[in-house]
């Protein structure tokens, strides 16, 4: 599954960088994200707990940052499991400046697998562009 | 495929049921026809500790026209819909959205409380509450409220209905002139694309509901636009279906592509609009 979006924030390119390398910043911007502990530089372990609908689940995964270039661009990994099946994946986030604010292109590519890849496939990019818009969301009323 | 472990309860009342979810706060759910949470239980993507079954509840089955609006219950099933003399002669977009779900066995057992809140993108009643502007009652523990169709749909499987609360009730005015048109994956009868369609040509006003197309179901707000104040002829409705998926990020999968998908809302809707005209 391949995802790509352009998002506007309003600070500028410095400002988002710090924020999406900030793990208070990322606990409260990822949907579900009950807990982000720091297990190694920029790694971290996340407890998710993430309802879709009829789809409960709790998720333990962890969350790594590499390629960082600060304030241009990084990479986000993530991976994650649980009763209702896995995420692997990975985000390169570019940050472009434009006037007073942020542009920025997130490109994801990931996989889901496990029983709700089985049954949920109907609803699955869609439903992995939902969170992707929040989080870009959230982190623009993180910036503001 | 077994449900994993579940305590269940069957109250009698509003009251009662709406007391077991604050109790039991996400632990519970609620259970109405059960054609779309007891397969999600039985591949465990559900483990409810508690089902709550609603369906003995006094008050959420009746279909009754009132004060010239018609209002129907949370657990009335798609069959009774389908099936009901009232709604075919006040509101047969109603009968024909029914009509076309699924099958019978989730007609007769699913309900348009039920469906409405799952919220799938692909269900069927979406596109009909809205081309109807319905309002949506929600009991919850302060009290009672009223949503409009327009605001009740919020993401993907998500709605007005917060935690805690029931949907009661779909009220809706009275309308002769409507048509649903739907493209199916035929496999599971879901709406690759349904447009619902209601024209006033005396207001010569027109109200279009798409499901299936988009995340979440709208309006096509421009093609209204374009046929407000306009004499509903097929040259001006058919121009305005052009704009049926105008502003929308349709939705891709192995069924159809987003394109495919744009091009249905477009060619459903001219005909939803040319059905509903000549009624």
């Amino acid at each position: 599954m391949k995802l790509t979006g352009t998002y506007r924030l309003a600070a500028p390119p410095a400002r988002v960088f710090a924020a999406l390398v900030d793990p208070d910043v990322l606990q409260r911007c990822i949907e579900g994200a009950e807990r982000l502990v720091r297990t190694a530089d920029d790694q971290y372990d996340v407890h998710l707990r993430l309802g879709i609908g009829t789809v409960k689940g709790a998720y333990v995964g962890t969350v790594r940052l590499t390629d960082q270039q600060p304030p241009d661009r990084f990479t986000l990994h993530v991976e994650g499991k649980g009763a209702p099946g896995f995420v692997r994946g990975s985000a390169r986030i570019q940050l472009t400046a434009a006037g007073a604010g942020t542009v920025a292109i997130c490109d994801a590519d990931g996989q889901v697998g496990g029983v709700v890849s089985a049954v949920g496939s109907r609803l699955l990019d869609a439903t992995a562009r939902m969170l992707m818009d929040r989080f870009f969301e959230r982190l623009g009323a993180e910036v503001r | 495929m077994f449900a994993a472990p579940f305590d269940y309860a069957r109250p009698k009342t509003l009251d009662e049921a709406l007391s077991l979810l604050s109790k039991h706060g996400d632990e519970a759910r609620l259970l109405a026809g059960g054609h779309s949470l007891i397969p999600a239980m039985k591949l465990r993507l559900a483990q409810p500790r508690l089902v709550v079954d609603i369906g003995r509840l006094d008050g959420l089955r009746q279909i009754e026209a009132r004060d010239g609006r018609l209002a129907i219950g949370a657990m009335v099933t798609h069959a009774e819909i389908a099936a009901s003399r009232t709604l075919a002669d006040l509101c047969p977009l109603l009968v024909e959205v029914a009509s076309a779900i699924g099958d019978l066995q989730v007609r007769n057992k699913g309900t348009i409380g039920g469906s409405l809140v799952h919220a799938d993108p692909a269900g069927d009643w979406p596109a009909a509450i809205l081309a109807l502007d319905a309002e949506i009652e929600i009991a919850g523990p302060q009290g009672r409220r009223t949503v409009t169709a327009g605001a009740f749909f919020t993401g993907i499987l998500e709605t007005a209905v917060k935690p805690g609360e029931i949907l009661c009730e779909i009220r809706v005015t009275a309308a002769a002139a409507s048509a649903y048109v739907k493209t199916e994956q035929k496999a599971s009868g879901f709406a690759l694309c349904g447009v619902a369609a209601v024209v006033d040509a005396t207001a010569r006003r027109v109200r279009v509901g798409i499901t299936g197309v988009a995340p979440v179901p709208y309006r096509a707000a421009a093609v209204e636009r374009a046929l407000e104040g306009q004499a509903l002829a097929e040259g001006s409705l058919a121009a305005a279906a052009g704009q049926a998926a105008a502003g929308v990020t349709p939705l891709a999968d192995i069924h159809a592509s987003a394109d495919y998908r744009a091009h249905l809302a477009r060619v459903n809707t001219a005909r939803a609009l040319q059905r509903a005209a000549s009624r």
